[in-house]
């Protein structure tokens, strides 16, 4: 999908579709006692409302002749570095149980640093410190929030 | 409640007390790290010092507390400009013209504007609040629910209209938030709702996590993607010029007008008042097109609407003992363990302790600005900070802000695939803020017309027979007349086609 008409074609498919999941759903939600609006009303009408826009999105884009704006989508470089950040992302948010908030911190900001700049591998390591540290003394120690702490700062 | 001249001056000299003064001072400031810190919103912050509090008399508590919670509403706008975090709904607004600036090199003149707009929004307010609350608090009292719920869809009709010649996209957008407000358990039954028989989505998703993810993720990957080497390459500005300010200062007033009446009623937060004001401010401006691409009135009136509301919470707070939003209930708690019972006989029974905290509000406005325009240039360096130490940095600080919502990862996962659907929607061309406003007030709505319809035994014509909501829904039903001419006005296709954001 290079251009937006296609694009909002798929997007208006794809939201028929949630929209009829959604009015699935909703058809399946307990009622329980009598009330003035069920709550089933609610998502049944959101449902709906996706469901008929869905439709009138791809339609309309169907019938759509004339100029069809471009997507600016990333180069193939481009799509690499993103999808690592994201995976350095994820993998900061699996690991801040395991190895505490400081830790992960310092791993998370020191790796995306150094990966997006390779030359600057001290500052990573400086900054990533820094964060690991503040994130510490700052959330876990003075305002007692909870956050994991991991196995260094346990006990 | 009256107005008493005594009365008031009798608070300044209370206020105006050393002790009194530096505990106003130090509220002021831990306030704003409050709002620019991710993580910890004013409610949380307020509720972290409420036991330390215990030490001080009660006036100077509830001086300092009050300040924590305006200084909050004013350092949230910090990292929406800065770095397009918008850490409560309210700061979505100011996120959308402010984060444009600072691209630019402006991001100095728009948290220059931000103190202003909030200093002058928030003194005119607490005028409202001392001299006109009696009648106000009276105003406040008949609206039912007929008229939140119109008030709201109201609301959703006004952004949906901001999507300009995209409406559908618009109304795509608001569906999509609305579904996302749905998900979790039914707020009478308890019952399990869109969940599609996943456990974790009983939990909910909260509507932080929906922002942060839509603003905050997704502006990072572009980011990253086009290898941005800094936010801003330079700053231009650094302070706004007289002619910006004399730009923006009927953006100020109409939004003080907005936010303060508005903030009046139980029920209707920041988060509802910056958006009608921002999209008041676009729909009166000779250059509509300006807004969304960095127009100085686009941070000026939803921050002024922000501490215009703010100020008026104290209304129905201090007149009916009624919490406008979660802050002001921790703050209500924090009268109560001082055994002030807010509440018409709050004013007959303790006016010294009443009347030192609002003229205690208004030393408090002066403190913010001389506090934070200094640390304007301070702020504004963030921009320039090379894209390979911000990029991460964002992420650290939006994974904080959400995990600490309720301490669950499930939040920050939550918060990442929001990131992915803003991706797309950027992509796509669909407009974010209807998305973001009706996920937060989807839930009220729902509560509203629950309400009106065992009021109207299943009637929804108690929508149109009251005159307040009539006029409210008058008002929804001309926005989407106006939508769906222009869509016929101009070429259908090209209406959907076109991108907004």
């Amino acid at each position: 999908m290079k251009t937006i008409r296609p694009a909002d074609i798929a997007v208006g498919c794809f939201l028929a579709v949630l929209g009829l999941l959604i009015l699935y759903a909703a058809s399946k939600i307990r009622v329980g006692v009598e009330r003035a609006l069920s709550p089933r009303a609610f998502p049944s009408a959101v449902g709906f409302l996706i469901l008929v826009s869905g439709i009138g999105l791809a339609v309309k884009s169907w019938r759509f002749r004339g100029e069809d704006p471009k997507i600016h989508w990333p180069d193939r470089e481009g799509l690499r570095v993103t999808l690592i950040s994201l995976i350095l992302l994820a993998l900061y948010i699996v690991l801040m149980k395991p190895l505490g908030l400081p830790l992960s911190t310092f791993l998370y900001v020191t790796c995306s640093i150094w990966f997006l700049k390779p030359s600057k591998w001290g500052t990573a390591i400086v900054a990533g410190l820094f964060f690991g540290i503040i994130s510490y003394y700052v959330f876990i120690h003075l305002l007692k929030l909870s956050f994991p702490v991991g196995f260094l700062f346990e006990g | 409640m009256s107005f008493s001249i005594d009365h008031l001056l009798q608070g300044f000299a209370t206020a105006l007390s050393l002790q009194n003064l530096l505990w106003a001072l130090i509220g002021c400031f831990i306030g704003t790290l409050v709002g620019v810190l991710p993580g910890i919103g004013p409610a949380s912050g307020i509720a972290i010092l409420l036991p330390l509090t215990t030490v001080l008399p009660p006036t100077s508590a509830i001086i300092m507390m009050a300040a924590i919670y305006y200084g909050a509403m004013y350092g949230g706008s910090t990292t929406a400009i800065v770095v397009n975090i918008p850490g409560e709904a309210s700061s979505v607004p100011t996120a959308i013209d402010g984060y444009e600036m600072a691209k630019q090199g402006k991001a100095g003149p728009a948290l220059a504007i931000c103190a202003i707009s909030s200093f002058v929004a928030g003194t005119l307010g607490l005028v409202g609040l001392t001299f006109f609350a009696p009648l106000l608090a009276d105003v406040a009292v008949v609206f039912g629910p007929p008229e939140y719920f119109a008030l709201m869809f109201m609301a959703l009709t006004l952004i949906i209209s901001l999507s300009g010649r995209a409406l559908l996209k618009g109304v795509i957008s608001m569906a999509l938030g609305l579904t996302t407000a749905l998900i979790g358990q039914d707020p009478l039954t308890g019952a399990a709702r869109l969940t599609f028989g996943f456990p974790k989505l009983l939990a909910g998703i909260d509507f932080i996590s929906v922002i942060v993810g839509l603003f905050a993720i997704s502006e990072v990957m572009v980011n990253v993607e086009q290898r941005i080497t800094a936010i801003s390459q330079k700053i231009t500005h650094w302070m706004p010029s007289w002619a910006d300010i004399k730009q923006c200062t009927g953006a100020m007033l109409r939004s003080t007008g907005v936010g303060f009446f508005l903030g009046l009623l139980p029920g209707v937060t920041p988060s509802v008042t910056t958006f009608v004001a921002y999209d008041l401010e676009k729909r009166i401006s000779k250059t509509p097109e300006r807004f969304g691409k960095g127009a100085i009135e686009g941070v000026a009136a939803p921050e002024g609407a922000n501490n215009a509301t703010s100020t008026a919470g104290f209304v129905p707070l201090f007149s009916f003992g009624i919490p406008t939003a979660p802050s002001m209930a921790v703050l209500l708690g924090g009268l109560m363990m001082y055994g002030l019972q807010p509440g018409p006989m709050l004013f007959k029974e303790n006016p010294e302790f009443v009347w030192a905290v609002i003229a205690s509000m208004y030393i408090g406005n002066v403190m913010l600005i001389v506090l934070n325009l200094p640390l304007v240039g301070m702020w504004a360096r963030i921009c320039v900070i090379p894209f390979y130490i911000l990029g991460p940095l964002i992420i650290f600080f939006s994974v904080l802000g959400t995990y600490s919502i309720r301490f669950l990862a499930y939040d920050v996962w939550v918060m990442l695939l929001f990131g992915g659907v803003g991706y797309f929607m950027r992509k796509f061309g669909f407009p974010i803020a209807p998305m973001v406003l009706a996920t937060v007030i989807a839930q009220m709505m729902e509560t509203s017309l629950g309400q009106s319809m065992l009021m109207s035994q299943g009637s929804p014509l108690i929508l149109f027979t009251r005159p307040i909501a009539a006029v409210f829904m008058g008002l929804a039903f001309l926005s989407i007349g106006r939508g769906i001419w222009l869509q016929v006005r101009y070429k259908p296709p090209e209406v959907a086609l076109e991108e907004t954001d």
